[in-house]
């Protein structure tokens, strides 16, 4: 008999495997905040257990729980039953807005990105482009991404500085939102945006891009409207992978810590890399209490920084505080999107500083020179 | 069935933002770790002691039943209300309030997870040793709740022996003290072990003072291989006779092997039992010669190969074993069920011959894991919950698991409580007398039947 919802054919097995041992909860950067069981992976599970049993629709009650997902993986991690909770949820999602049932703010990115070049729908041509290359013939590209472009202009300044100082031969080129985020939220990959970028990659004849963004990275190279670049041989790097086999020849005496982001570390297992150069340029460096694996979501992810804005910030303050404990002076990250909530973060009294690490050295080469 | 005016006076207590009767918080607050379903009316969050007095007030005079709820790792079910009313959520109530190792005490509030204590304890050579296997999720609150054991019981005991007071709220809204926050007392009755293991059923925890122990400095690791888990129950028991108290003593059994080889890259020998062992001592010297000890009694005991570790990265792997068990066996089957009837240790090697007969009678997948150095056994159960059959043979099985266990003389609950699933074996285990003092407590001290009813067979006669 077929299931009433997608999400039981592909999924079915897994949900019934979640044993509710619970051990997805202290590790839940959203339970950790809320303390409600309901929007813990475990939680989620029962509900869609209660789905697949009849006595729940996916409807407008759910969303505030299956919407709410930074797709941080920390459950996936602890988890002793191998349920992928956020596979999962992607696909009772699909099944949602395929009802007509999903949060507003995903209904409206799906459709600003049908028509607007980037999620925040700006036009005007970021600042930092003026007098660096744009579409034009070189051995990498960088592509930055939307958070990068609109919302942290200024460490993509520096970090195209740092580029620029270690004479690397890259262009820019004109950008369009990767749309990764449109799947983990139930909408169907936008299929224009990937070969636009496909297109415009390629006509540069680059054989690698650099980004700056985990999710792009996430996305370029697992994605299968993404695959034309691997089928025509160009290879894609987080900036975290270039930066270990330079020298930069500043220092710093301040106390830094890395904060891992979920889609750096836990989705691609990069966690070594960073440390490599932020121990050649900063030697204080201390781990936060959740490092690694066990990193503490910074609460962005998941499209939860626009649809749930006061959570997500809250969660960033809980992140902030293990920096505060550790002792840090500031808090170095590889994605622009954890710059972006734990600066907003910040309370006034706190003095710590939140930079990519590429920021961080470029701004560190300025105060030399 | 809560009124509106009822709801309305319990957010007025707490706060609007610490209640909610959402369908979708009232399906996690029905459910446990281990498929216990429950009826919650309303839940809410408490921040303070306050709080939870006010609450309690309230739910006497309007005679509302109130289960209070931790972390919800309980596998008994003592978390899950089966008589509608409020959950009464502790998580908020996470602080550790003080960590003293000059008076050898740790005072925190009920919701302080058990690991994130150790990992404060950790920075001053501390410890509280009972680590239960649930340690990164469960509370103190849930521990003392249910005097939860955990793997170096054998030599450091269980949660009761490190409760020195409690600060309780009354079924009527009254707050007390109980104990003291000295090495020992002997002032009054014990009312401190009273309230440890109670379930929610006698009062709710605001504060909970706990003995630390400095952390053991050196440990010994061990893997022992038996060709049959008897001659493995047999050579703990003499162990644990001839001086030596190690500190880890875990049994692991043959379905359990394969399945961890067939799960992970660990590739553990083949064997038909295994034995994890660590001694631990204040020097290496000390851990080495009692783990000599060990190895002279289980070759006299059959052992067909010994395994000692020589670096941390061998420790870790033989502790990855052991602590692959509940990830590797969840992974089985849909459903897990985990037992953990506890006999004398001299009953051990039968307890385990006469499990076995009773698994290959219902043909059951059984894990055989054991704390095996307190005589505590863990055989957790895979099935599929969809099967009416395997769902019957299962509880067949536990049943004659509790028998065999009690004619053995032993306990029906080492470690987990009794919750709902052993409710009905209480009078196995306890003679007439026994359940009625229970049960007078129980009226002494809540009698409208508001904490937690239904729970340890404290309602029935």
């Amino acid at each position: 008999m077929a299931k009433k919802y997608q999400f039981q054919e592909q999924f079915e097995d897994q949900v019934l495997r979640c044993v509710s041992c619970g051990f997805c909860q202290p590790v839940c950067p959203v339970y950790g905040l809320t303390r409600r069981p309901a929007l813990n992976a475990r939680g989620k599970m029962l509900l869609l257990q209660e789905v697949m049993e009849g006595r729940f629709e996916l409807d407008e009650d759910l969303v505030e729980t299956l919407f709410q997902c930074t797709g941080c993986a920390s459950c996936v991690n602890s988890c002793p039953s191998g349920v992928n909770v956020p596979e999962v949820i992607q696909a009772a999602r699909r099944d949602m807005v395929g009802v007509g049932t999903c949060h507003p703010v995903f209904d409206g990115m799906n459709r600003v990105l049908k028509t607007a070049d980037n999620i925040y729908k700006e036009s005007e041509p970021p600042e930092y482009l003026e007098g660096r290359k744009l579409n034009e013939p070189a051995e990498y590209i960088y592509f930055v991404g939307c958070v990068g472009a609109y919302r942290e202009e200024e460490a993509t300044e520096k970090t195209l500085g740092l580029l620029d100082h270690l004479k690397v031969d890259y262009t820019l080129i004109h950008e369009v939102c990767c749309a990764g985020v449109l799947e983990e939220v139930g909408y169907a990959a936008n299929l224009d945006k990937a070969s636009q970028i496909i297109d415009r990659v390629k006509a540069v004849g680059a054989e690698t891009i650099i980004t700056g963004c985990p999710y792009c990275y996430r996305t370029f190279t697992n994605r299968p409207q993404y695959s034309g670049f691997g089928e025509s041989g160009i290879k894609v790097i987080h900036i975290a992978q270039f930066l270990p086999k330079h020298d930069f020849g500043v220092t710093s005496d301040l106390k830094v810590t890395y904060h891992d982001p979920c889609d750096l570390g836990r989705h691609c297992g990069i966690y070594q890399e960073p440390r490599d150069t932020i121990k050649k340029i900063a030697p204080d460096y201390v781990e936060m209490k959740h490092h690694h694996a066990m990193s503490l979501c910074c609460g962005a992810g998941g499209g939860v920084r626009g649809a749930f804005p006061s959570n997500s910030l809250n969660m960033a303050r809980r992140r902030l505080a293990e920096a505060e404990a550790a002792g840090a002076d500031v808090v170095l990250t590889e994605c622009n999107s954890c710059v972006h909530n734990l600066s907003n973060a910040k309370l006034r009294r706190q003095n710590i500083e939140v930079f990519t690490t590429a920021q961080f050295i470029s701004l560190l080469l300025d105060s030399r020179s | 069935m809560l009124k509106g005016n009822i709801k309305a006076d319990l957010a007025a207590i707490v706060g609007r933002e610490n209640f909610t009767d959402a369908r979708i918080d009232m399906v996690s607050y029905g459910r446990d770790a281990m498929g216990a379903v429950g009826n919650p009316e309303c839940a809410i969050w408490v921040e303070n002691t306050e709080h939870i007095m006010k609450i309690m007030e309230l739910a006497t005079r309007e005679k509302i039943p109130v289960t209070c709820r931790a972390a919800g790792t309980g596998i008994a079910g003592m978390a899950v209300p089966t008589h509608g009313g409020i959950v009464m959520d502790i998580m908020k109530m996470d602080r550790i309030l003080e960590i003293n190792t000059e008076d050898r005490v740790a005072v925190v509030e009920p919701g302080v997870v058990y690991a994130d204590l150790q990992s404060e304890l950790d920075k001053v050579g501390f410890t509280l040793p009972t680590e239960p296997g649930s340690s990164a999720a469960s509370t103190i609150g849930g521990n003392v709740a249910t005097n939860a054991g955990g793997l170096r019981s054998a030599k450091y005991g269980t949660t009761k022996d490190y409760v020195l007071g409690l600060k309780v709220v009354l079924a009527d809204g009254r707050v007390m003290n109980t104990g003291t926050r000295t090495m020992k007392t002997s002032s009054g009755y014990n009312l401190t072990q009273l309230f440890v293991g109670s379930e929610g059923t006698l009062g709710i925890f605001t504060e909970i003072i706990l003995k630390i122990v400095p952390q053991p400095k050196a440990t010994t690791t061990l893997l022992a291989l038996f060709d049959r888990l008897e001659d493995a129950g047999r050579a703990v028991c003499q162990t644990m006779s001839a001086g030596v108290i190690p500190s880890v003593m875990e049994v692991m059994g043959r379905y359990l092997i394969q399945a961890i080889n067939e799960n992970t890259d660990l590739h553990l020998p083949d064997t038909d039992t295994m034995l994890l062992v660590e001694t631990d001592g204040y020097t290496q010297t000390d851990a080495d010669a009692q783990m000599e000890k060990v190895i002279e009694i289980f070759k006299t005991n059959r052992a067909t190969g010994v395994q000692r570790a020589n670096t941390p990265e061998e420790r870790a792997n033989l502790w990855a074993a052991r602590k692959s068990t509940y990830p590797v066996s969840a992974r089985l089957n849909n459903s897990l069920i985990v037992e953990d009837v506890t006999v004398p240790m001299s009953k051990l090697a039968d307890l385990y011959r006469e499990f076995t007969k009773i698994i290959d009678k219902y043909d059951l997948k059984v894990a055989m894991c054991s704390h095996a150095g307190d005589g505590n056994f863990h055989p957790l159960i895979a099935y599929d919950r969809r099967n009416p059959e395997e769902v019957e043979n299962v509880e067949k099985a536990n049943a004659e698991l509790f028998k065999l266990a009690i004619s053995l003389g032993g306990t029906i609950s080492g470690e987990h409580g009794i919750g709902i699933f052993k409710a009905d074996y209480m009078s196995l285990e306890h003679d007439p007398a026994s359940m009625d003092v229970m049960r007078t407590i129980k009226r002494a001290l809540d009698p409208h039947n508001i904490l937690n009813p239904g729970k340890m067979a404290l309602d029935k006669d």
